[in-house]
């Protein structure tokens, strides 16, 4: 049977041979790469196109191991495994505790903070935080419970995405 | 097909000039010849059983404020309910003020006109926000018409959109931009980088936003359209407390920036969903059907068996929303004659 992958590899030298290595290792075949290391995602990462063939069994044990590498898998078969959530929160961010604010978020299972932006303002409490959240995919409404959630609790104005 | 008009500002003048101005086409089209037996205002009351003149209706109102004055027919010491006790008529449309307390007087306008056996065009959101339910039951008890069309999105067809055009997709969920003051001002921030406050004062100036805006920017104003599609297009029984509302006057230039900078915009967004009903400002994607500019506004239906239908117009305007209540003339009429 054939899996087809993306993955989210940062654009460092040497990454690309990290993803390979277990599918060499575990016996799949590699049918195909597609890696343009200039088409990046916002967040600066390259989303790398696999195709491996092998029986189940090895086809699981591959996506094991790249998942214990914290590997990110984009798609498999078409089928989206993250998803990723832009929210904008409006409000005092810094005094607020801004690491605080992204723990929380971080809490939940397998939901990460992938990005941040923040923009000051001279008025403290119109300062405005932009963050991109990936998350498997599926929990986009728990997620957005929990931005809103957090927001009421610290006074920030909450933008989701519609 | 007789007709009396309750509130004579700019929607009611809308109604007399379009009707004015379709007479010929309503004819020839749906052998319809609408007659305005009667408009109240405050002032007191225009009526002629065989019909006013439209055009000295609107020119009387603007010279002197007063349809009382009108020429000969004009009754200063008789209100509204009076009116529709006194008059013989088919069609009631009401457009007085609307009113978010209470409803009234157009609650009591309306009840009375359909337990009188009469049916009701409207544009008011006051007592359908605060009382669908009541009202539907009372239509559905005396079997009379009760539209309201121009209740939601002014020119933007989206209730009959939903029950005629849609028939037969089960409609899952709605989200709009049912707001063109907080559209005009989240649009105009995000063109110019300019403060909220600057450009609320600018809107007021070009008299977009109301000397008091606040219905509008708080977001009250849309609660109550998602509160009259919740109830007439999802069949939620939900009132206007049911609706969580946050407005558009906690947006700052730099949440907007940051937006931007990821190909996004704020804007305020009505909900009416299983999940949610809820008005809010939500990110949309530039280039997607919400990233509409200006006044104006929009709507996409969640459908099942036709996925998402979006439908766009202009949500204000004195004969734009005057073509929605002419349009649930017209279905009245197709029904009734």
């Amino acid at each position: 049977m054939r899996f087809n992958l993306v993955l989210d590899v940062p654009d460092v030298p040497g990454q690309l041979l990290e993803v390979l290595e277990p599918m060499g290792r575990l016996g799949a075949n590699i049918v195909a790469v597609i890696h343009q290391r200039d088409v990046k995602t916002e967040r600066g990462t390259v989303p790398v196109q696999i195709t491996i063939e092998g029986d189940k069994e090895t086809l699981d044990k591959v996506m094991g191991a790249l998942e214990s590498k914290d590997i990110q898998i984009l798609e498999v078969d078409g089928v989206l495994r993250k998803e990723q959530i832009t929210t904008v929160l409006v409000g005092d961010i810094v005094e607020e505790d801004l690491q605080d604010t992204v723990s929380k978020l971080n809490q939940l299972k397998s939901v990460k903070v992938a990005d941040l932006d923040l923009k000051m303002s001279d008025e403290p409490k119109n300062s405005a935080t932009k963050m991109v959240i990936e998350a498997d995919f599926g929990l986009r409404k728990e997620v957005l419970k929990n931005i809103k959630k957090l927001g009421a609790e610290k006074g920030f104005l909450v933008i989701n995405e519609v | 097909m007789k007709i009396i008009i309750l509130g004579f500002g700019a929607v009611g003048q809308g109604v007399a000039r379009v009707i004015s101005m379709k007479k010929d086409y309503l004819k020839n089209k749906y052998e319809l010849n609408p007659q305005i037996v009667a408009v109240c205002d405050r002032s007191g009351a225009a009526i002629c059983e065989t019909g006013l003149d439209e055009e000295l209706l609107i020119q009387t109102k603007n010279d002197t404020g007063k349809v009382a004055l009108y020429p000969d027919y004009g009754h200063p010491d008789i209100d509204s309910l009076q009116v529709l006790d006194e008059v013989e008529y088919d069609c009631l449309v009401e457009v007085t003020p609307t009113d978010i307390d209470d409803g009234e007087p157009a609650r009591s306008h309306i009840m009375k006109s359909m337990e009188d056996g009469k049916d009701v065009v409207t544009s008011n959101k006051g007592p359908l926000a605060l009382s669908f339910q009541d009202l539907a039951d009372c239509a559905r008890m005396n079997g009379v018409e009760f539209k309201f069309e121009a209740s939601v999105g002014g020119a933007m067809p989206i209730i009959n959109f939903a029950h005629e055009t849609l028939a037969g997709c089960e409609i899952e969920s709605i989200y709009g931009i049912l707001n063109g003051t907080t559209n005009y001002i989240l649009s105009r921030m995000a063109n110019e980088g300019s403060s909220y406050e600057q450009t609320l004062k600018e809107a007021q100036e070009m008299g977009i936003a109301e000397t008091n805006p606040y219905q509008d920017v708080e977001g009250i104003d849309a609660a109550c359209k998602i509160v009259i599609l919740a109830n007439s297009v999802l069949n939620l029984p939900v009132t206007l407390k049911d609706v969580e509302v946050e407005g558009i006057s906690k947006i700052t230039s730099e949440s907007i920036a940051l937006a931007k900078k990821e190909g996004l915009l704020i804007k305020l967004i009505g909900e009416a969903s299983p999940d949610a009903l809820e008005v809010s400002p939500r990110l949309v994607r530039l280039g997607s059907p919400f990233a509409v500019e200006g006044t104006l506004n929009v709507a996409t239906l969640k459908t099942d068996l036709a996925d998402d239908v979006t439908v766009v117009g202009k949500g204000a305007g004195s004969v734009e929303t005057a073509s929605a209540i002419l349009s649930d003339i017209v279905s009245i009429w197709k029904i009734r004659k």
